[in-house]
């Protein structure tokens, strides 16, 4: 009895150091004052309303999306075939081939954004928007080759083969058979990249240029400037927005098992 | 030959530097239905992998109908496999499993429809056409495996232990309905397996395999009757076969004096073949097992462990026992070098 009391209360206390800064920045947001403070000034819903007022909000709500499904969308186009390659040929130096695709999770982005800021944009003159892409593709992409990888692993290769006497071209049969199979794997890698890349912060960082800013970096300069309760409420909007796509996911394709 | 449909001339079969086939010649008429018959690991898989065009020959050449397939694609040889692992596609049902290479080649939906259901309709499934194959028992998964290849009429239909997953009742029910299909499209057949009654059952010529190597090749009756290795004899139930040394059995354990000489270098008989309950040597029965309409006992001798039937009618005797057998020379069969 007193044990299970212990283990309820170690479950308790954990869920509230999760979901606890979760709950105040909900309440913050919630706030009537112009300040953020919590407990807040009061119940409103204006800040929340606020959010949606934000004319670089929006800019780079925008910028925020497209980087993260256009970026999602370019890994999983490279991604896809690199696993693919790595788990059906042999192919020589597969290991470190994925130890470099795996590379800019493994170095702090700090680094990767200064080193893409050095030597990709300033000497070849990209555009902040290119060059963001470019980045969050490669943040991506270990992502995507690794979850990707990991359903293919699980994938028999004969009935390729069975494909292919049936009838099918080599690439027919990826189409027809491979890529059915690995659906929920491409989309929970999907997933995964556009939450990581939505909520990147330190490559952003470098790569953002004037009036081209990804969502949390706007919102860090713009909390610089403005100590108001709208910053809370739009964290609380993106947190119910990310919960609301891992729960779809999951209701539809069981995402945990790939996690 | 000429009138072969499928030739395959000094076939050298390797994963990697890893030899499996050094050297395989085989000629295979129209219409007819091999047997490729071996202990596991001989290369039977291999063998069919490198027909359907899945692995390529380190050297060799494959023909079928009088042309060089060898550096053909796999998809463009005409070939039907049914894999020894199914490979069913996990996302279709059964009937789409089935219809899979029937769209590829672009049939009108109707004409797909009448295939497939009579495709499934062959194999007995056609209770079963919207299940995935997940949701099939592993004999159904073998039967729609089957059903998938059959139905794409291929010139040459090869076949990787096919019945292997199948209960006594069905496998019998399966090999008469391959026969059927045999008899009644005239498609080219090589069947692997591991079991020489199915061999023997349903095969006009059998090929026997030990190492990569053709060890024989012959009908039926010709391997059961005259097998011509031991490797042979063994495989096709001469479970007692004894070196032969002036007028002496040698065997595993030691050698027993005979009253015969023979200038054979082996001397093989059939468990149905040793006589017990009389003769001139003693044996202790080691083990006994109900087969039906025969007893077969495991008998310790001077030779080490002989295997003895006898038909269930007669007496019985027990574990434990000692009893007089005899090993005549008119029941044994002689392999020579
Ligand atoms: N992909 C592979 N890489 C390396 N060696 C292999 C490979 N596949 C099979 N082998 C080896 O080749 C030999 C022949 O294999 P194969 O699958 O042709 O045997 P088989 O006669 O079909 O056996 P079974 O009756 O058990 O199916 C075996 O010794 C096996 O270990
Ligand atoms: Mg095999």
């Amino acid at each position: 009895m007193n044990s299970k009391l212990a283990s309820r209360s170690i479950i308790v206390i954990t869920l509230l150091f999760l979901i606890g800064p979760f709950g105040i920045i909900i309440l913050a947001g919630l706030s009537a004052g112009d300040f953020m403070t919590f407990p807040p000034d009061g119940i409103s819903l204006k800040w929340y309303a606020k959010v949606f007022e934000v004319k670089s909000f929006r800019a780079s709500f925008a910028l925020s999306m497209f980087l993260a499904i256009g970026g999602t969308i370019a890994a999983l186009l490279l991604g896809i075939p690199a696993a693919y390659a790595i788990s059906r040929y042999k192919i020589p130096f597969a290991e470190t081939i994925k130890t470099i695709v795996a590379a800019p999770i493994i170095v702090p982005g700090i680094i990767v954004g200064l080193a893409l800021l050095r030597y990709l944009v300033v000497p070849l003159n990209f555009t902040v928007t290119i060059a963001l892409f470019l980045a969050h593709t490669a943040l991506v992409l270990p992502y995507a080759v690794r979850v990707v990888s990991s359903s293919l692993n699980n994938l028999r290769s004969d009935m390729e083969e069975a494909a292919v006497l049936l009838g099918c071209s080599r690439v027919g049969a990826f189409i027809r058979v491979v890529l059915p199979n690995i659906r929920s794997g491409v989309l929970a890698a999907f997933i995964l990249g556009f939450v990581t890349s939505f909520n990147q912060v330190p490559v952003s960082l470098f790569l953002s240029g004037p009036g081209v800013r990804t969502l949390p970096i706007d919102m860090l300069s713009y909390m610089e400037m403005t100590y108001d309760p709208s910053v809370a409420a739009l964290s609380a909007l993106l947190a119910f927005l990310s919960v609301a796509i891992v729960f779809i996911a999951e209701k539809f394709l069981g995402f945990s098992r790939y996690v | 030959m000429s009138n072969s449909i499928l030739s395959l001339k000094k076939l050298n079969l390797a994963y990697n530097k890893t030899v499996v086939v050094p050297d395989l010649d085989l000629d295979v008429r129209e219409g007819e239905l091999i047997a490729l018959l071996g202990p596991s690991g001989c290369g039977k898989t291999t063998t069919m992998r490198a027909i359907a065009g899945l692995m390529a020959p380190h050297s060799g050449t494959i023909h079928i109908d009088g042309k060089d397939v060898t550096r053909m694609p796999a998809n463009k040889r005409g070939i039907g496999l049914v894999f020894q692992s199914y490979a069913l596609f996990p996302h279709l049902n059964a009937f789409e499993n089935v219809a899979f290479g029937l769209r590829l080649k672009k049939l009108a939906e109707t004409e797909i429809k009448s295939k497939v259901e009579h495709g499934l309709q062959t194999v007995g499934l056609a209770h079963l056409a919207t299940r995935k194959p997940a949701e099939m028992s592993g004999g159904q998964q073998q039967r729609l495996s089957l059903a998938r290849s059959l139905v794409m009429e291929p010139k040459i239909l090869l076949l990787d232990e096919p019945l292997s997953n199948l209960d006594a009742r069905l496998r019998l029910d399966m090999r008469t309905e391959l026969q059927r299909v045999q008899r009644e499209t005239g498609v080219t057949m090589v069947f692997v397996t591991h079991d020489q009654s199915e061999a023997l059952a349903l095969a006009d010529r059998i090929v026997l395999m030990k190492d990569g190597l053709i060890e024989q090749i012959g009908t039926p009756s010709e391997l059961y009757n005259r097998p011509r290795t031991k490797f042979a004899a063994d495989f096709f139930g001469f479970e007692n076969i004894f070196k032969i040394s002036g007028n002496a059995l040698v065997g595993d354990a030691g050698s027993l004096q005979v009253s015969y000489q023979v200038d054979a270098e082996y001397l093989a008989w059939r468990p149905s073949a040793v006589t017990v309950g009389n003769g001139s040597y003693n044996g202790k029965i080691v083990g006994v097992a109900f087969a039906g309409e025969h007893i077969e006992y495991v008998l310790e001798t001077l030779l080490g462990q002989i295997t003895a039937s006898s038909p269930a009618a007669e007496r019985k005797f027990k574990v434990g026992e000692t009893i007089k057998f005899d090993l005549p020379l008119a029941s044994g069969f002689a392999l020579y070098p």
